[in-house]
């Protein structure tokens, strides 16, 4: 018996995917092509929690250089097969870091840094350093490209967000064991933080926000 | 109020004790913390952070808790949830260096499989000390200078703990048979979860009378009664059991569905208890289902400088360091749970491990991957 549950448990990172495809009912494709519309050829881009490559892999399509971070190298070397097989390997670098280690980076080194489904893993105190590292790190002008989970703002449209997602929450849980925490008030901790928001991309629901935020 | 808090929680999550169950992560002052207060960090499993809280209550000091998903800090150290990427956030985003003037943080000396301390100090200049396996031995640790004594370095498994997991798994098997006695026995309910619980009680508390006949070196284990590793062993004693009660009815003339499904429900449940993993829910045999506690801890003894980070990380005291020769010897090799902990720490990369075909896990691959070797185990390194 828990043979199997501890093969399904070895090979989560390999349907994290579809977990969370399911757990946010498809909105984080059209979030992150939003959000990658914004990306120019040339650009130097830092995708912060890349894990498999979804954001990463649609910014060096755009022909940006990017940089991709992430904690866990099951998930990076996800990342680095399709960046592998998408013919991309030249523009993008991996590295097995956190958001708490990016000192060596020079300020102002980047036009854009963004993260997907990234925040909702962080705590309160890791989300407030993010974005301060993401000011440093950005040249002025640059852009912040955010998208998450979040917990819609009406009490209306959050009570039907808890009846959606607790069934797919389990779902997701006993397949893949990913489950994620949407993060409150996610503009405001981006404007707290000295951005100032130019786009915003919201499901019907307002539970997937994505956005477009500029340094100054 | 407080107690009753930690005893709810304490019921609750053994119950559910094979569920992630995150705490807040952070800094938390306890008692009144000043700028030489020790500073110790943990997993955020919510049960461990309220016993590490319970056990430090009337000490000044701060609790770094880190990322660990909401596993157990072995676990967790052991699968790569708690890294030392947890470990650098925690100590860069919560400000604890602001508040101590000192940089010596007392690390769980469980999470010494998945944290590297030469690193921790290299990124981030905080030294790191690993501290007692059990967190009611820290106010000891504390007050003799955050020194260890070996007793403190080494798992145990007392009846206490037995009890939790014994609790940790009739509990979710319960729900299961609850619902099936339901759709198929409804009378019979209450005692068949009686039959759960106490086969799990008995299996647990009776550890200590039986551990002499398992053998953590074999890949199916001597004693065939636990650990049968995969489906095959408990079908084809189910199937046994199955025909003789079928014969047996026969022979009473009683020979019709209701019994024989009744009978086989009952039988089903008892092979389901004692087949479950034992010996991976024990801190003192690897789990019978990973084909890595056939591997083996090789020291280099050429490399080895007795630096002696072997000696204090391992949990089965394996390890003692020649100070006169400057030489790690491992006496009590046998004890080995393959952890790996005192390959992540030697700063010579002295010991690796070893397959059964000969071939060579160097340290770099553990410190990368983890023992699970990103999930892949024993597969990847073949």
């Amino acid at each position: 018996m828990t043979y199997v549950l501890m093969k399904v448990l070895e090979s989560a990172p390999q349907r994290y995917d579809k977990g969370i495809r399911l757990l946010t009912r498809g909105s984080v494709d059209k979030a992150y092509d939003f959000l990658a519309d914004h990306i120019q050829a040339g650009q130097r881009v830092l995708d912060i929690g890349c894990g498999t490559g979804a954001l990463t892999l649609r910014a060096a399509a755009r022909g940006a250089t990017v940089i991709g971070i992430d904690i866990n190298p099951q998930m990076l070397s996800i990342a680095q097969q399709r960046l592998t097989a998408a013919g991309l390997n030249e523009q993008v670098e991996l590295r097995e870091l956190g958001v708490a280690e990016l000192e060596s980076e020079p300020a102002a080194s980047f036009d854009v840094v963004m993260s997907g489904l990234c925040f909702s893993e962080l705590s309160s105190d890791e989300r407030r350093y993010a974005l301060a590292e993401a000011r440093r790190l950005l040249r002025p002008g640059g852009l912040l490209l955010l998208a998450d989970e979040t917990l819609p703002a009406h009490p209306g449209r959050r009570l039907l967000h808890a009846l959606i997602r607790l069934p797919l929450v389990v779902i997701t849980y006993l397949l893949t064991q990913t489950t994620t925490r949407p993060v409150a008030q996610l503009p405001q901790l981006v404007e707290h933080a000295g951005f100032t928001i130019r786009q915003r991309y919201r499901n019907s629901l307002h539970d997937f926000t994505a956005l477009v935020a500029e340094t100054g | 109020m407080l107690q009753l808090q930690f005893w709810l929680a304490t019921i609750l999550q053994t119950c559910l004790r094979m569920l992630p169950f995150p705490a807040r992560t952070g800094l938390v002052a306890i008692g009144e913390p000043g700028p030489e207060s020790p500073v110790l960090l943990t997993c955020n499993f919510d049960l461990t952070v309220r016993r590490v809280k319970r056990a430090l209550r009337g000490i000044d000091c701060w609790l770094l808790v880190a990322n660990s998903r909401g596993v157990n800090v072995w676990c967790a150290a052991t699968g790569g949830l708690l890294s030392n990427h947890a470990v650098i956030s925690v100590l860069k985003t919560s400000g604890i260096a602001d508040k101590v003037q000192h940089r010596r943080l007392i690390l769980p000396q469980l999470a010494a499989t998945g944290i590297e301390g030469k690193r921790i100090r290299q990124q981030t200049h905080w030294q790191v000390v690993w501290g007692p396996v059990e967190a009611r031995d820290i106010p000891a640790f504390l007050a003799a200078g955050q020194h260890k004594t070996p007793a403190m370095r080494q798992v145990t498994f007392p009846w206490l703990r037995r009890l939790e997991m014994a609790i940790a798994w009739a509990f979710p098997i319960s729900l299961v048979t609850a619902l099936l006695a339901w759709l198929l026995w409804p009378q019979a309910l209450w005692p068949l979860i009686g039959l759960v619980w106490a086969t799990s009680i008995l299996v647990f508390l009776a550890f200590p009378w039986y551990e002499r006949f398992l053998n953590g070196k074999q890949k199916h284990t001597g004693f065939v009664f636990f650990d049968f590793g995969r489906f095959g062993v408990p079908l084809l004693l189910w199937v046994l059991v199955m025909v003789g009660l079928t014969g047996w009815l026969a022979w009473h003339g009683n020979l019709t569905a209701e019994p024989l499904l009744r009978g086989g429900l009952a039988s089903l449940l008892v092979l389901v208890m004692v087949s479950i993993d034992l010996m991976g829910s024990t801190p003192l045999y690897k789990s019978g289902l990973h084909e890595d506690r056939l591997w083996e801890v090789r020291l280099d003894v050429d490399l080895c400088r007795g630096a002696a980070f072997c000696e204090d990380v391992c949990p089965r005291d394996c390890f003692v360091v020649d100070r006169e020769r400057r030489l790690a010897t491992r006496p009590r090799a046998d004890a080995c749970v393959q952890c790996g902990a005192c390959i992540v720490q030697c700063p010579f990369d002295a010991l690796s491990f070893v397959t059964p075909d000969g071939d060579t896990i160097s340290p770099d691959v553990i410190r990368t991957y983890k023992l699970n070797l990103m999930g892949q185990r024993a597969q990847r390194a073949a």
